[in-house]
């Protein structure tokens, strides 16, 4: 419905509203370079060393894509490769399709992340600002969905769907994580939008605004900068799952990158550098996923500000 | 405002265009037909048996006429979600699963694998395969192997052995031990020099093997009876299992297991043993391609270990037949093709162990060295299976016993006392 729009509108808007918060930041971010004491340079120092601890096990991923096997068994895996090898994840890639394994992850994650935002905004609507009678008590309700441990919820959801004719198709994946990811959004949602500010909601309804013109006009644009943080969440969460899938999607043809990495360990046997070449690989999108809305991201904030 | 409209355009547009190309990818079930072969293994394609199904799969379609639909799909997932897929109309026409009380006979048990005792009788693959090969393809109706109708047929076997390093022995000028003494002799000898002889881990499966192996050095085929199928009590503190964890015990001390061990993986342990900081390592025929193509610098060889008529070791993973399966024969069929010498033969010359090969058959040396040991094992009933087995939490058990007592922490007498209990209420659970 809103495509239409997008033709007839240009990019422009975007920047008086960013116009006016961006000098007043500036301003302050550079008074406080000046003054950099012995206790600032400690608390970098202590970041930057928790930031590399929490990187040890992406370098080791990384060191080991690269390693041919021989090398993993004459230095083990914490030296640097001798002579880049390439083979690891040549081989994974043709062995699994990735390509293919790469599109469905990618569908699968996309439709979640947007139909669970979606749910999500329009469940908080009701709960956070219109007020429900029993609302903790509902928001408790799905938040089961978050709080029961998959393995629980695996085996009525595999007779749920194998009646429904829909075991062994993606819609299954794609509607579990629907539902366990929009009860999250939900109980994030409604909290937000209990605060919501109440002069706002009435201006728009002395404006004659419908409720559907105020959750459009009204919260939607507000909560943006929440529900893209939702929609990157969602999306990497449900890029990483591994159980459900694996249950639900039993022809190679409709797997997982989670799923498709299983294949290279063994009944005793495991392949440290093949391994952690396809768990390179598997990686990698949701890193690039994550830098591009990251960028979107911090947009958002600025055009969503309540003035 | 405008913006806002912008990016939910654009997020619609991404939804929709995901929407319509998912008409490609989802789905892809299908098959089911007459003259279609629906069939999943979890062997990669260069691995002995990759190899050898591959070829069997083309002769079948040549015999036959009918279309192999095949998928290779990961242990994991066979392991976790078979009950679940057997169960449902996505079931394959066949399918490579673990043998076992857990795997095969709970699914057994639960009638979604086809009885094979007619398939048995027509191909005759009782005759092809030693008595205890045979063991972990029957399953009675509670899901206990040994007896009962045949659920699958093994293609393969395991077992395990010494590995040994011989350049290491030549430079320290010893030979391949014959007895047990002449082998604490060899390790002392290492030691001496200041290596530690035994490639080991405890964190994993290797060390519970030694263990067993040691206990089967002293035991005899009734013993393994009571262990494995619970045929009779099991006496903890008898002399099989005493001798056993007292050797392991006196064996750390002396220094041919490190310390250390306890900490270690199967892995950490091979791939030791491959860069050559140890000369022995007691694990399973499952290492041997790999050391084939990976200990490229030293010559290495394999021998049963000394003084003892049986190992652990078992017939592989199996074919099975389920029980929602739409093409029966063409299965069997199949399986039959798997058994003929010449794919047998395959499995065989790439590293595998084939279970009903003709020994003239196998062209390389270290192949033929591996093969000739487990037919010594299969020809004097000396396949003891894995210690294990018995019960379902056993393996961690049995590894947090023995690191115990590698870190000295508790007594010979006192680990032996706390297994057996833990072993006696996994079997009490079981057989009721």
């Amino acid at each position: 419905m809103s495509t239409t729009i997008t033709v007839r509108e240009p990019a422009g808007p975007a920047t008086p509203t960013g116009g006016p918060a961006a000098p007043a930041r500036k301003k302050k971010n550079r008074s406080s370079t000046t003054r950099k004491t012995f206790g600032d340079w400690m608390i970098l120092l202590v970041a930057i060393l928790i930031g590399l601890l929490i990187a040890v096990p992406f370098f080791l991923i990384l060191i080991n894509s690269f390693k041919s096997p021989a090398d993993y068994n004459a230095a083990g895996p914490l030296t640097l490769p001798t002579d880049l090898y390439f083979d690891g994840m040549v081989n994974f890639w043709e062995r699994v399709n990735f390509p293919e394994k790469l599109w469905n992850s990618f569908f699968i994650s996309s439709v979640v992340a947007i139909l669970a935002v979606a749910i999500s905004l329009l469940n908080a609507f009701a709960l956070g600002i219109g007020r429900v009678r029993g609302r903790t008590w509902i928001v408790l309700l799905i938040l089961l969905a978050n709080m029961l441990p998959q393995e629980v919820l695996l085996y009525p959801l595999y007779f749920m769907f194998k009646t429904v004719g829909l075991y062994d198709n993606q819609w299954a994946v794609i509607i579990i994580f629907v539902v366990i990811q929009s009860a999250f959004g939900t109980y994030l949602l409604a909290s937000v939008l209990g605060t919501f500010p109440k002069e706002i909601l009435e201006a728009a309804s002395l404006d004659g605004a419908s409720r559907w013109t105020i959750l459009y006009r009204v919260v939607y644009p507000i909560t943006k900068p929440t529900l893209s943080v939702l929609i990157i969440f969602f999306f990497i969460w449900t890029w990483n799952e591994f159980l459900i899938p694996l249950t639900f999607l039993v022809s190679n043809a409709s797997q997982t990158v989670p799923v498709s990495i299983a294949v290279l360990q063994g009944d005793r046997l495991m392949d440290v550098t093949t391994t952690s070449a396809s768990a390179l690989l598997g990686l990698l999108p949701t890193l690039i996923f994550f830098l591009i809305f990251q960028r979107t991201l911090t947009r958002g904030i600025t055009a969503g500000a309540v003035k | 405002m405008k913006k806002t409209k912008r990016s939910l355009a654009g997020i619609a547009v991404l939804g929709v265009s995901a929407l319509l190309l998912s008409g490609c990818s989802a789905g892809g079930s299908g098959g089911g037909d007459d003259n279609t072969l629906k069939l999943w293994h979890f062997e990669s394609e260069t691995s002995a048996m990759g190899i050898a199904w591959d070829e069997a799969i083309k002769v079948f379609e040549e015999e036959t006429g009918a279309t192999v639909e095949f998928e290779e799909k990961s242990f994991e997932q066979i392991r976790s979600t078979a009950s679940q897929v057997l169960n449902s109309n996505e079931a394959p026409d066949i399918l490579e699963y673990n043998k076992g009380n857990a795997t095969a006979g709970l699914l057994a048990s639960q009638g979604l694998l086809s009885d094979l005792d007619d398939d048995y009788a027509e191909y005759g693959w009782d005759d092809a395969l030693a008595p205890s090969l045979q063991t972990t393809a029957r399953y009675d109706e509670d899901g206990i192997m040994g007896s009962g109708a045949f659920y699958g047929v093994p293609n393969y076997g395991e077992f395990v052995e010494m590995y040994y390093n011989k350049d290491m022995f030549a430079a320290a000028g010893l030979e391949v031990p014959t007895t047990v003494a002449e082998l604490e002799t060899v390790m002392k000898a290492f030691t001496d020099q200041g290596i530690t002889p035994l490639a080991e881990s405890a964190a994993e499966y290797p060390l519970g093997q030694l263990w067993y192996q040691l206990a089967l050095s002293k035991a005899d085929r009734s013993f393994v009876d009571d262990y494995q199928l619970y045929s009779g009590d099991v006496d903890w503190s008898g002399p099989e299992l005493t001798y056993a964890t007292e050797t392991i015990k006196d064996w750390t001390d002396a220094g041919y297991i490190s310390t250390d061990a306890s900490g270690f993986k199967a892995e950490d342990a091979g791939t030791a043993f491959i860069n050559g900081t140890y000369p022995i390592f007691f694990s399973g025929s499952w290492w041997h391609n790999r050391f084939t193509t990976e200990a490229t610098g030293f010559d290495w060889g394999t021998f049963l270990f000394p003084e003892a008529e049986m190992s652990p070791g078992s017939a592989g993973n199996m074919w099975v037949i389920p029980e929602k399966a739409k093409n029966k024969d063409l299965a069997a069929q199949f399986i039959d093709i798997t058994m003929r010498p010449e794919i047998q033969a395959l499995i065989g010359n790439n590293g595998g162990i084939p279970v009903a090969a003709n020994t003239e058959d196998i062209t390389d040396p270290k192949s033929q060295e591996l093969i000739g040991n487990f037919n010594t094992l299969t020809e004097r009933d000396g396949i003891a299976f894995y210690p294990d087995w018995p019960t379902a939490t056993f393996y961690d058990e049995l590894n947090a016993g023995l690191q115990e007592l590698i870190n000295d922490t508790k007594s010979p007498a006192e680990v032996n006392e706390q297994l057996g209990g833990q072993y006696q209420s996994g079997v009490d659970d079981i057989v009721g």
